[in-house]
Order: C-alpha cells, then structure tokens, then sequence
C-alpha cells in the first residue's frame, strides 16, 4: 500500500474517530423536539402560532431544560438571525420537570412583520448535557401586503398645510383688516 | 390678571399667534408631510408594519419638537437681547426666575401644537395598526419631559450670550450631539460605550421608549427607567434655570 493510501486512511479514522462520538451523543439523547406551524398561506401582519414539543424519552428525569426559539431570515442577500423582540415572539421558556415518557407543548405566538421567506426552530438546553437539541428546521414564506394606505396617507399630508396655510392666511387678513 | 400671568399670556400667545411660531409650524408640517408621502411613495416603505411606520414617524415629531424647543429656549433671552426688548423685561416688576417660567411655559405649548399637528400625520400612517393610542400618549410626555429638557438648557445659554445665532449654534449642536449616536443605528449602541451613551442621552431615552412601546408592545414597568431619567434631567434642568435666572443680565 502506498504511503499516500496509508495517510489519507489514518486522515480518515481521526475525521471518523471526531464524528462517531458526536453523533453518538446527538442519537442518545433523551430529548425530542419538534416544532410545528400554521398550515395556511402567511401574510405581513398576521399573528400565527408555532407549537413546540418536548418529549423524553429517557428513563430518567430531565430538570431545567430551557427551551428557545430561534428565527433566521433566508431570503436570498438577507441571510441573517432575526430580532425576535420586534416580532413580539416569546424568547424562552423554562421546563421545571419532565418525567419520562412525558411531553411539554408550548406555543410561541409571533408578530409577522416582513415578508420574506423564514426558518424557524426550537432548541433545548439541557444544563446537564454539553450538546443543545435543536427541532428540524420549519420554512415558511411571508407574503407582502402594503400597511400603509395612501388613500389615509395623502389627505392628511397635502390637506392639514394647506389647512394651516388657510388659516394663518385668514389670521393675516383679520389683522389687517382691524389695524386699517 | 398678576404680572407674570400676564407675561405667561404673552408668551402663550407668541407661541401660537405669531409670524414666527407659524413659520415654524409650517415648516413641521411640511417636514411630517414629505416623510408621509415619502412613506406610501416608495414600495419598500410602503410595506413597512403599521407599527414600525408609526415608530418611524413619531421619532421624526419628536425631533421635530425638540427642534421648535431648541430654537425658542434660544430665542427666550438672546432674542429680547438682540431685539432690544429684554430691557424692557428687565424693569418691569417680575423676576427673572418668572420671566423664565414664562419663557418654558411658552416652549411646552409649542410642543404642545406640533404634537397636535402631528396627531392626524401619525393616526394615517398607524390606524390600522397597533399601539397608535400608546404611541401618541408616550410621544406626548417623553416629548413634554424632553421639551423641558433641551428648550431649558437652550435658554440657559441664551441667559449668557449676547446674539440668537450663538445661543441657537450652542442650541443646535447640543440637539446634533445627543442626536448623532441614535442616528448612527443599533449597532453602535451595542457596545458597552454605546450603551453608556443610551443611558446619559435623554433623547436616546425617548426613542428607546418609543421603540419599547410601539414596536415591541411592552407594558408600562418596562418604561419607568425611561421616565425616571427623563423626569429626572427634567428636574435637574428646572433647578438650573432656576439658579440661572434669579439675576439675568441686560
């Protein structure tokens, strides 16, 4: 066997050695997290919620998971993490107790206020585990809607100045008109 | 009537009546109505949530507001200096402490009118929208608490200088100063130095409660450590301009 072959055979089992136990931990956990959205087309403004779910599926108690949302923006040039304040989401809850076998529902109701299209996903700490357990990632896409309405916007804009020009016009004149 | 309500009556009067306040006025209006129209014009904009526009619109009267604060604190004694008036002020039986009351007085009645103007600008952008009842109700008293703030220490100057246009550059810097980091955007105020500017900056404090309000639709705990601060600088101020103006100089 050539010493390239032995090499790229050695640089193999160390990438194999790093993955197996990460995987490892990833398919022995306990915990199973899903997340779940509406199933009906999303449009800027509306107020959806997401379900996320819980389980264990250990044989022993998990205390203190701290479950958090997390939204990513993927629309093409706008790839980022979104400020989830502004959405008016729910940052965190914290599970007390699960018992095995048992399972916890949260809802995390959200604000939609871009159009866009958007990852959500649940991540669950374990404070007694290195790794987080994070859900599947759920897509969904945000249709635009226009919020502001010119029909409201350009009365007000172009009718209170010329109101105002009227009426500090009118006030001119009044006061004229009494000094002559 | 007593003397200083007269002068108070005055002042009221000056600060809706006159060529002046009208001109200013207009100007808001105008400024209120570009962005407005700038608003539905461009599509992206257009898109915006109800409750970013009204946030977006209701930082612009604030400013605005503060602008009117700015150059009527200026205006109070450099302006009586500079016209020749302020002699007159003088030896008339009031102190100089009331003659400043009534100055402030007038200034929180312009804040009063651009607020009032300003009302249908953000009612079209934010009707359909939520939070439009507590953003005018946050905008009108961080407005007032700010309008104290910023027009006092503008009249402050004007105590000590001899021309408007010194008392309204000293006046226009300060309000450029405490403008320029909310302007610089959220990721300056991330920094720990940034933060310490949003602590010590009372217009960043008005803004952060506007965004807190309107946009993230918190309740009134989470805006007391706004409204601490501004009240406080507000009472600071006050008793600065007390202690200025017991003697104010011809």
């Amino acid at each position: 066997m050539s010493r390239g072959c032995l090499l790229s055979l050695c640089a193999a089992g160390v990438a194999l050695a790093l993955v197996v136990p990460t995987c490892h931990a990833a398919m022995q956990s306990p915990i199973l997290v899903e997340i779940h959205g509406p199933s009906e087309p999303l449009t800027m403004g509306d107020t959806p919620t997401f379900n996320g779910t819980v389980t264990n599926r250990g044989d022993w108690n998990l205390k203190g998971l701290i479950v958090y949302l997390s939204l990513v923006s993927l629309k093409p040039g706008e790839e980022r993490p979104v400020d989830l304040e502004d959405w008016s989401a729910q940052k965190a809850v914290r599970i007390d107790e699960l018992r095995p076998g048992q399972d916890n529902t949260q809802e995390w109701p959200m604000r939609l206020i871009q159009a866009g299209r958007y990852g959500v996903a649940l991540t669950v700490v374990d404070p007694n585990e290195s790794q987080p357990i994070i859900s599947d990632l759920l897509t969904f896409d945000i249709a635009s809607k226009p919020t502001l309405s010119s029909s409201r916007i350009v009365p007000v804009a172009f009718g209170e100045p010329a109101f105002l020009v009227l009426l500090v016009g009118l006030y001119w004149f009044r006061c004229r008109f009494r000094r002559s | 009537m007593s003397r200083v309500g007269a002068l108070l009556r005055k002042e009221l009067l000056e600060g809706v009546l006159s060529i002046r306040s009208a001109a200013l006025y207009l100007t808001s209006v105008a400024v209120l109505s570009v962005f407005a129209v700038t608003l539905v014009s461009n599509r992206e904009m257009s898109l915006l949530d109800n409750a970013q526009a009204v946030y977006l619109m209701s930082c612009i009267v604030l400013a605005m507001g503060l602008l009117v604060a700015v150059i009527r604190g200026g205006d109070s004694f450099a302006g009586e200096r500079e016209r020749q008036t302020l002699e007159l002020l003088l030896v008339a039986p009031v102190r100089g402490r009331e003659i400043a009351l009534a100055k402030l007085g007038g200034t929180l009645l312009a804040w009063v009118v651009t607020f009032v103007l300003a009302i249908p600008y953000v009612w079209a952008v934010g009707s359909t929208g939520q939070n439009l009842g507590p953003a005018l109700v946050y905008l009108f008293v961080s407005g007032a608490l700010l309008t104290l703030i910023f027009g006092g220490v503008t009249l402050i100057v004007s105590t000590r200088t001899r021309s408007l246009m010194a008392a309204l550059s000293v006046g226009l810097t300060l309000f450029l100063l405490f403008g320029s980091p909310v302007v610089l955007g959220p990721s300056l105020r991330q920094s720990s130095v940034g933060r310490i500017i949003d602590w010590v900056n009372p217009f960043a404090h008005g803004l952060n409660m506007l965004d807190s309000v309107v946009v993230d639709s918190q309740g009134i705990s989470f805006q007391l450590a706004h409204l601490g601060v501004l009240a406080g600088y507000a009472i600071v101020i006050m008793l600065w301009v007390s202690l200025t103006t017991r003697r104010v100089r011809l």
